[in-house]
């Protein structure tokens, strides 16, 4: 093992780092992966879920894309719900408890039988940089590895500092080594770093917790399948969750311990991400409300660790003891690690392309929670993009990213580049203008055709899709033929499910139009026959948005001339007549590289950018009369 | 704070021979311009009487000086007012001056322009001052100013106000299913989905009385031939325009007159009298006729008083009354009543509320039909809360309207949250056109302040 070159070189083993390397290898392109600790491959370090809101159509788009992490949840899921199942289709989410070692067990298997891809353990140290060029990485031993890109996933928890009570000691993630030397190096170069926050709940032993005196929470039947290839039959045993319930006496023992709160005395400024409030937040905050919800969550089925999901606190010690002890069915339980709170560097992404390379060094790469990103779901979708740009830029091929309509991976780094962040960033549903279309049932449809050309889906993946795409059409095609007429039998058996009587000849398309008409009930009263399957589901959806779709779809059309609109990498702001000094800041911090990005900046104004058009204008009428 | 720009002049009062005439200087040369022609910046928003003196020392003129520093300004930037004598030869003296100091002539509407870009109004209020400039009456100019004092942005934001709401309601219980909040369980919603359209109805109806405020009322004057269509469009407009004879089917073509009635704008439309045609160009100026009749914001079927008794438009002229696509819009005149000779049959005319009796020939009447033609523009309720409104404007509240409703249809129809939310966005995207944007990030925020979220 001496100076061996690559095309990739992925530097990170979390789930960023996993999907990158994966995606680099799928593509063809000699990999290696170095991680500080082959057994940790995969690690969920903190709650062993996978899918939510927002999030689950993420872990959708990275399968579609070929990639592992959904084919992982379906190996170690133990508990499938979907989440919004009566709210639509377009916010229906997946969600899966899983068990840890089984989801690290699956990672590793699918990295270990990757073609192309090698795995090393080796600390990264330093890089190597030639001008303005990364073209290696060299190890704690010395050894160095050249490759024509790099990607860096080595953000957990950098340069952390822990806090229970008014303690605070420097440290990673639940017992990990907090900073390396490779994060200082990063330090000395053009980055810009800041601090991010964010809490976790203290662990249980489910020895001592009452679980019969709690509501239970079963997963749904027929279990939800978490990838496009995965089935039930995946799965390893199911267990359910549990619920319980914060109360007022639990409510008094956080203010009385709020004296000794490093979030309430300042020690820490700010108080962490908004969705992801600690329990002593929610009751300063909220002080009308006597009760939260907490979700009593396995974190495996080999472990008796509990995570009381709901319950993240930075308190002291013996105020956590006292807290869970207060809730019904944790009379007798025992903390087997405490909460914390934790403050940690990340990168501003807006240092940041589209394609995830860095816009000071190139061939160089960041994905994962170093961009200010939380969640494995926001890492492994960054480090599959990060992965395929790196494999793309070896190979000298332009770089490739979805737009905010074709996925929530479009909407993550559009967001992420253009927004920057304050709070670690979460993906949300309300993120995503064109939620209609980001669907969580067709991330294959919008993305697999791509994926394919990319050189991410292997055969039999595009087999299975081509299937699934064609079997569509075909079901469609089958019942826009399908007549029936008015006053007929079958008319007459439709009249009694639907509110306005069947007046003309209808297409059974057409029929499924109307509300409360579905698949089922027109395959009952035609004598068509076809299995119920996610396929009628598709039909479906495609009929009764088919207006909403297009209208979305006319949307992106409009604002398609803005998206398209290059500003020109030496523009002035300074040039430009008009603008106020603050929306010039704001476009001197993002540096945007569209108009369309620029109108997204929040704090650019409709008339900042009409500003920037008439600029541009004005620009290109010079140059034309310059050339002519 | 603000960039630099070139310096901008303009005389702020109408051309002519005026009492005072205003002087408004914008830019960062201002305050040289001040120094200049007062030898000092004045205290800034306080009243001076000053000497306005030219390079060579002269005084130019003798008047108030007012000087208001950026960003508190009209402009956002500073900004210096000259308030001198209003003779043309001396502002434009005055003006050389300035205009000799690196400082340019405004282009038209320049000034609300740059208070637009730097934000100091939003787009309803730079309108509403082109509105105030061009406004035709005294009420015009009172709506455009309550317009540019943020009364209709004002509405909108209450209403765009209720929509955020609602929407951080919904789009908390899709992002935020496991915290017990449920839309769909609770039938909350649909009262506010209720409320909301109940506001924007209002808003509306508002709008379009302002809209009309602005662009002024059509008025087509319908009915059979030789019924005094044309005698009373002369009436009206106090013009011998439309040619009157005996003859019956003397008017052709449309004629349009554009008259003021005690300030209000009106467009009056004659038209070729209503019969079964006669003739290929008689034809066609009675297609051109109903063309009208169709668009009118109010349509008066004049009937002559000598030949029918009849007050109620469907005996009136049934076949007129069938084809009218809106009852609300029309007004029977009876013409002609100076021809009445029976007193009894006179006055229970009068009395009827149904019609309104004039002569075209005496101008018995008229003042009834004008004070009429006035309420129906809602004229005599204008208030302090009216305001001018845009065809713009109402198309937003229009689509928001529109989309709301569906949003409801989709809610009790499917229960489809997903459908809901997004006809909320779009009808919020309607709206911020007349007022100004919000992000997902502003959403997300409110959801976070008002709920407690989050595990
Ligand atoms: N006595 C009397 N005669 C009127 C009055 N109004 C109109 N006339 C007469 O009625 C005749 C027709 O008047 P016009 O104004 O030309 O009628 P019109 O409805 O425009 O007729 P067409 O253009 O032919 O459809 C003329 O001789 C007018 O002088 C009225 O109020 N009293
Ligand atoms: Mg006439």
């Amino acid at each position: 093992m001496k100076d061996q070159q690559f095309d990739v070189i992925v530097v990170g083993g979390g789930h960023a780092g996993t999907e990158a390397a994966a995606a680099s290898a799928r593509m063809g392109c000699r990999t290696l992966l170095l991680t500080q600790n082959i057994e940790t491959l995969g690690q969920m370090s903190c709650n062993p879920a996978i899918g939510g809101i927002g999030k689950s159509h993420l872990v959708k788009e990275i399968d579609a894309l070929g990639g592992v992490m959904a084919l992982a949840t379906d190996r170690a899921g133990i508990h499938f719900r979907i989440l919004n199942s009566r709210k639509g289709p377009a916010v229906r989410a997946t969600r899966a408890q899983t068990d840890r070692l089984l989801y690290k067990q699956a990672i590793r298997y699918h990295l270990e039988n990757q073609p192309c891809l090698t795995l090393c353990q080796q600390t990264v140290d330093d890089l190597v940089v030639e001008k303005d060029r990364v073209v290696g990485v060299v190890t704690q031993m010395g050894l160095k590895f050249y490759a024509e890109s790099t990607v860096l996933t080595v953000g957990t928890f950098l340069g952390g500092i822990i806090h229970i009570g008014l303690e605070s000691h420097a440290g990673g993630r639940a017992g990990d080594p907090p900073s390396n030397r490779l994060a200082d190096r990063l330090r000395e170069l053009p980055f810009r770093v800041d601090r991010l926050k964010t809490g976790t709940p203290p662990r249980i032993d489910g020895r001592t917790v009452d679980f019969t005196v709690m509501e239970i929470q079963p997963g749904d039947t027929p279990e939800p399948v978490m990838s496009y290839m995965g089935s039930a039959a995946d799965h390893p045993q199911q267990i359910p969750c549990h619920i319980t319930h914060t109360n007022e006496k639990t409510h008094d023992i956080i203010r009385r311990g709020l004296d000794r709160s490093p979030l309430f005395t300042g020690v820490i400024d700010g108080t962490g991400p908004r969705y992801c409030p600690s329990i002593e937040d929610k009751i300063i905050r909220f002080s009308d409300k006597t009760s939260h919800q907490i979700f009593v969550e396995p974190e495996g089925l080999t472990t008796t660790e509990i995570y009381p999901n709901g319950l993240s606190t930075s308190l002291p010690l013996d105020v956590q003891q006292d807290l869970i002890r207060s809730i019904k069915g944790f009379e007798r339980a025992v903390i087997c690690r405490p909460g914390y709170a934790i403050e940690y560097d990340y990168f501003d992404p807006r240092d940041l392309k589209y394609s995830l390379e860095t816009r000071h060094l190139k061939s160089l790469f960041f994905a994962g929670q170093i961009n200010g990103t939380t969640g494995y779901e926001e890492a492994g979708a960054q480090g599959l993009l990060a992965g395929i740009n790196a494999a793309r830029a070896s190979r000298q091929q332009d770089p490739w990213y979805p737009r905010r309509d074709e996925g929530y991976l479009g909407v993550l780094i559009d967001d992420l580049i253009t927004l920057g962040t304050t709070e670690p960033y979460r993906m949300f549903t309300s993120r995503a203008e064109y939620r209609l279309i980001l669907r969580q049932d067709n991330a294959d449809r919008r993305l697999t055709e791509t994926g394919r050309s990319l050189g991410l889906i292997e055969d039999a993946r595009w087999q299975s899709f081509c299937n699934k795409r064609d079997a569509i059409e075909a079901r469609k095609q089958k019942l826009a033929g399908h007549w029936i007429q008015p006053g007929g039998v079958v008319a007459e058996n439709l009249n009694t499910l639907v509110e306005n009587p069947i007046s003309r000849a209808y297409n059974l398309l057409e029929l499924l139009k109307r509300p409360r008409l579905h698949v089922t009930e027109l395959l009952k009263v035609s004598g068509l026959n076809w299995p119920g399957d996610e396929i009628n589901e598709q039909v479906e959806i495609d009929v009764k948005y088919e207006g909403y779709i297009s209208r979305q779809a006319e949307e992106v059309e409009r604002l398609q001339r803005q998206e398209n609109t290059r500003l020109p990498k030496d523009i002035v702001y300074q040039d430009i007549s008009g603008l106020s000094a603050e929306v010039r800041q704001k476009l001197e911090q993002v540096k945007p590289f569209t108009l369309g990005q620029a109108s997204r900046i929040s704090g650019v104004t409709p008339a900042a950018v009409s500003l920037l058009l008439i600029h541009l204008k004005k620009n290109a009428g010079r140059k034309q009369l310059k050339s002519a | 704070m603000l960039t630099s720009r070139d310096t901008i002049v303009a005389i702020a009062t109408p051309p002519g021979r005026g009492g005072i005439g205003i002087i408004r200087v914008s830019g960062d040369a201002t305050k040289a311009v001040a120094r200049k022609l007062l030898g000092r910046t004045p205290k800034p928003r306080y009243a001076r009487y000053t000497d306005f003196v030219g390079v060579d020392g002269s005084v130019l003129d003798q008047g108030i000086a007012l000087f208001y520093p950026a960003p508190k300004s009209f402009t956002g930037e500073d900004v210096l007012e000259l308030q001198g004598h209003g003779g043309p030869v001396i502002l434009d003296l005055i003006m050389k001056e300035i205009l000799a100091l690196n400082v340019r002539m405004a282009r038209p509407g320049e000034f609300s322009e740059r208070a637009f870009l730097n934000d100091k109004i939003d787009l309803a209020q730079a309108e509403a001052i082109a509105d105030l400039i061009d406004s035709a009456s005294q009420q015009a100019a009172r709506g455009a100013m309550a317009s540019l004092q943020g009364v209709f942005s004002r509405r909108i934001e209450e209403m765009v106000e209720s929509l955020i709401s609602l929407r951080t309601y919904v789009e908390a219980c899709i992002d935020f299913p496991e915290e017990e909040i449920d839309f769909l369980t609770d039938g909350k919603v649909l009262l506010r989905l209720d409320d909301i359209l109940g506001q924007l109805a209002k808003v509306l109806n508002d709008a379009v009385q302002g809209a009309l405020l602005r662009e002024g009322m059509t008025v087509v004057l319908a009915g059979k031939p030789n019924v005094g269509k044309s005698s009373l469009l002369n009436q009206l407009s106090g013009k011998d325009s439309a040619i009157v004879t005996a003859t019956a089917g003397t008017t052709r073509d449309l004629l349009r007159e554009y008259v003021h009635l005690d300030g209000m704008p009106l467009h009056l439309v004659d038209t070729a009298g209503l019969r079964r045609g006669t003739g290929e160009i008689e034809l066609e100026g009675i297609r051109r006729a109903w063309q009208e009749i169709e668009r009118a914001d109010r349509v008066l079927l004049l009937v002559d008083a000598s030949e029918s008794d009849e007050l109620r438009p469907e005996k009136v002229m049934p076949e007129f009354v069938e084809r009218l696509p809106n009852l609300d819009n029309l007004t029977v005149v009876r013409n002609k009543v100076d021809l009445i000779a029976d007193e009894a049959l006179l006055k229970k005319e009068l009395l009827s509320s149904e019609v309104i009796s004039v002569s075209a020939k005496t101008g018995f009447g008229i003042d009834k039909l004008k004070q009429h033609l006035k309420s129906c523009m809602g004229f005599s309720a204008l208030g302090e809360g009216q305001f001018t409104a845009r065809r713009r404007h109402l198309d937003a509240l229009e689509k928001a309207r529109d989309y709301i409703a569906e949003g409801r249809t989709q809610l009790i129809d499917t229960e489809a949250g997903d459908l809901l939310a997004e006809n909320l966005r779009l009808a919020q995207l309607a709206l911020t056109e007349i007022t100004g944007e919000f992000t997902p990030e502003d959403l997300l925020g409110r959801i976070f302040s008002t709920f407690c979220v989050g595990k």
